[in-house]
């Protein structure tokens, strides 16, 4: 069931969501071609995180209208588990601090959740040793509680093991970059980088274009009010660097950038 | 009737061949037994535990003859130091190791301690720390107590594997008792594991457990209380920890419809440190009530506390909790905290910490919280792959995760997270 290269593992169509019957998707459309990495910019309030957690199936996140198809399959009709089996995955923004649970035998029951034979004790090891070396993580990570009194930076990193050992074809990263400082961010950044090939496809989600400058985008779109407004190459990412989200119009304007 | 049982008494104390002081304590114990008034709902400790299932004038000496189910034993015989197993009220020790006798480690049955090592049993049962006069409970046990298990550990002795004491009950009433006592600079871990099959289980289990933790020494001691389905239980725990000795219990509520821990630490000396560790996972109608003392006597000693409870279907818990200061005892460190976590909105879950500080130079605090499954939690878990069930049974682990981590030996740790798998997955502990 992998897809190859050039075939769209993602795509959403017309996409409508609510969170409290306030509608912040406004019908978004947008395909993710496996083996390319897309950017999706736009300022706070865009509906960004919201796309994210509406793709991941977030409880609060209801969806009015639209469709999304990952690897040909309707993933509106899944609970978040059965996305996630599927090969999807979301690196959290704000990921949940779930005390007494540790990384490393969440981490493989989450794998094994994955694959079709169980994972054996000292195979999974190697691998998040492997992983664990990759992200220049301290090993003893590996039997902390997951992200309770990790640091951000430690979280966000936390995030991106468990993308590298999951390996899924679809990674959402939701703001990856912010409160990484810049060594964490090139190790992050490196991380994801090495996970590129021909499967993985990527949705890179920033306010900034400070992590496209280490994860090159195939494409970035602009997301604004609800709605992909414009899409283009990697040059766009560095214009809205130099522009601000401005010219999209007033709403985007009142945003604090 | 009163006669009929003093009497029994008398009887058990002769066909077990016990010296004439035990034999008097006996029936003194009865005496005050039958002259201490029955708990009721107006004594601020049984507010919210109802005893009115128990047969109070029916209390007698547990008779012979029931034979309790053939359970598997919770771990390797081998992985013991000593292994004492009582069925009903015959004790048998199954095991020692060639480590536990060349340390000179004694466990035997408490009534054969009675001959062996008359002048510390003596000295130490019933006496300082749950004497009869202590309540109702505590006097039916000193009473009727049978079989019971006796653990001395010499001084300066280290045992590298837990001592384990399995009390086997069938469906009659049961009173187990249990005196360790550990000398100076010694260090031991103690398992005692209370069973009973599901369907044949005592209706009343009234225990007592005395710890004497000696100057310097190191006591771990694990209770576990899996009876089967409708068991009425009772668990006293008191413990007196000397001058920089080192204290863990950690008491572990799986079975019975009912359980009712009383537990105390009592800091004597200076540097003692004292771990009072607790976790109940109660479903059904499953109702547990612990009540704990960390009770500093003592300058600058230390009592740390955590109590965990996971309740599931209408089950309920009460947790009260004090930490008593005595006016001398500057420089108490004392901790307590109690979390509940719900599977459900069916149960319910009573914490009442207290606090008791009469001295002024004390660092003493306690927290306290109840809550449900965060649904964030489970989105989170779920975006990883797990379903509802895996994610729920991951987040009930890990709240019983720092529990366990407080159990310092590794055997002992392991059969308890056994139990506890087994219970959550609905299989057999057995």
């Amino acid at each position: 069931m992998t897809a190859t290269n050039g075939q769209t593992t993602l795509s959403i169509r017309d996409l409508h969501v609510s969170v409290e019957d306030a509608e912040i998707l406004r019908g978004v459309t947008l395909d993710i071609p496996a083996g390319e990495v897309h950017a999706l910019m736009g300022p706070n309030g865009s509906g960004k995180s919201t796309l994210a957690n509406a793709l991941m199936g977030h409880p609060a996140y209801e969806i009015t209208a639209g469709q999304v198809h990952f690897k040909g399959q309707d993933v509106l009709e899944l609970e978040t588990d059965e996305r996630a089996r599927l090969g999807m995955f979301l690196a959290f923004q704000y990921p949940a601090e779930i005390p007494g649970v540790r990384v490393a035998s969440f981490l493989r029951l989450a794998l094994n959740a994955r694959r079709e034979t169980e994972i054996s004790v000292m195979e999974f090891r190697r691998l998040l040793m492997e992983k664990m070396q990759m992200l220049r993580m301290d090993p003893k990570f590996a039997s902390r509680y997951l992200n309770e009194g990790f640091s951000g930076g430690e979280k966000k990193r936390n995030e991106i093991l468990q993308l590298a050992v999951l390996e899924p074809e679809l990674a959402i990263l939701d703001e990856t970059d912010s409160g990484l400082d810049i060594d964490a961010l090139r190790i992050v950044a490196d991380g994801v980088n090495r996970l590129r090939g021909s499967d993985l496809g990527v949705l890179v989600i920033t306010h900034y274009q400070r992590l496209l400058n280490y994860i090159e985008p195939d494409r970035v779109h602009v997301l604004i009010d609800g709605r992909v407004v414009e899409s283009g190459g990697k040059e766009l990412a560095e214009r809205l660097e130099a522009e601000g989200y401005e010219r999209y119009g007033a709403a985007a304007a009142s945003e604090d950038a | 009737m009163t006669s009929t049982t003093r009497d029994l008494i008398t009887d058990l104390s002769t066909s077990h061949g016990e010296p004439g002081w035990l034999r008097e304590r006996r029936a003194a114990a009865w005496h005050v037994y039958e002259t201490t008034p029955a708990p009721t709902w107006s004594d601020e400790e049984w507010r919210r535990t109802d005893t009115s299932w128990v047969d109070w004038d029916g209390a007698a000496p547990a008779a012979n003859g029931a034979d309790p189910a053939r359970l598997a034993l919770p771990m390797e015989v081998s992985s013991a130091s000593v292994l004492l197993r009582q069925r009903g009220s015959m004790v048998e020790v199954l095991y020692t190791s060639p480590e536990a006798r060349d340390a000179g480690v004694t466990v035997v049955s408490l009534a054969a301690a009675a001959d062996s090592d008359g002048d510390t049993v003596a000295d130490r049962l019933g006496t300082d720390l749950a004497p009869p006069s202590a309540g109702k409970l505590q006097a039916m046990n000193a009473a009727l107590w049978s079989g019971g298990a006796f653990v001395r550990v010499p001084e300066g002795a280290k045992l590298t594997a837990p001592i384990v004491i399995v009390i086997d009950a069938a469906d009659q009433p049961i009173f187990p008792r249990t005196l360790v006592s550990t000398g100076a600079g010694s260090s031991a871990d103690v398992l005692e594991w209370w069973r009973s099959s599901q369907a044949a289980t005592p209706g009343l289990a009234n225990g007592c457990v005395e710890l004497f933790v000696g100057a310097g020494s190191k006591l771990s001691y694990t209770h576990v209380q899996a009876w089967g389905g409708h068991a009425g239980s009772f668990l006293t725990q008191y413990a007196s920890v000397a001058r920089d000795a080192e204290l863990a219990t950690t008491n572990v509520t799986l079975g019975g419809r009912f359980h009712k821990g009383a537990i105390a630490a009592t800091l004597t000396g200076p540097g003692a440190n004292v771990r009072l560790n607790g976790m109940a996972y109660l479903d059904g109608e499953q109702f547990a009530d612990h009540h704990t003392l960390q009770d500093h006597r003592t300058t600058d000693a230390a009592s740390d506390l955590l109590y965990v409870n996971v309740l599931d279907g209408s089950a309920r818990s009460v947790y009260a909790g004090t930490i008593m200061v005595q006016p001398h005892a500057q420089r108490s460190n004392a901790y307590q905290q109690n979390r509940n976590l719900m599977l459900k909105r069916g149960p319910r879950a009573d914490s009442i910490p207290r606090l008791e500080i009469m001295a002024d130079d004390v660092r003493c605090t306690h927290g306290s919280t109840t809550s449900t499954i965060d649904p964030m939690h489970l989105y989170y878990l779920g975006s990883r792959g797990l379903g509802l069930d895996q994610a729920r049974s991951l987040i009930v682990d890990g709240t019983f995760e720092p529990v366990l981590d407080r159990i310092p030996d590794a055997t002992v740790r392991s059969a308890v997270r056994t139990a506890v798998r087994a219970k959550l997955h609905g299989t057999a502990a057995a």
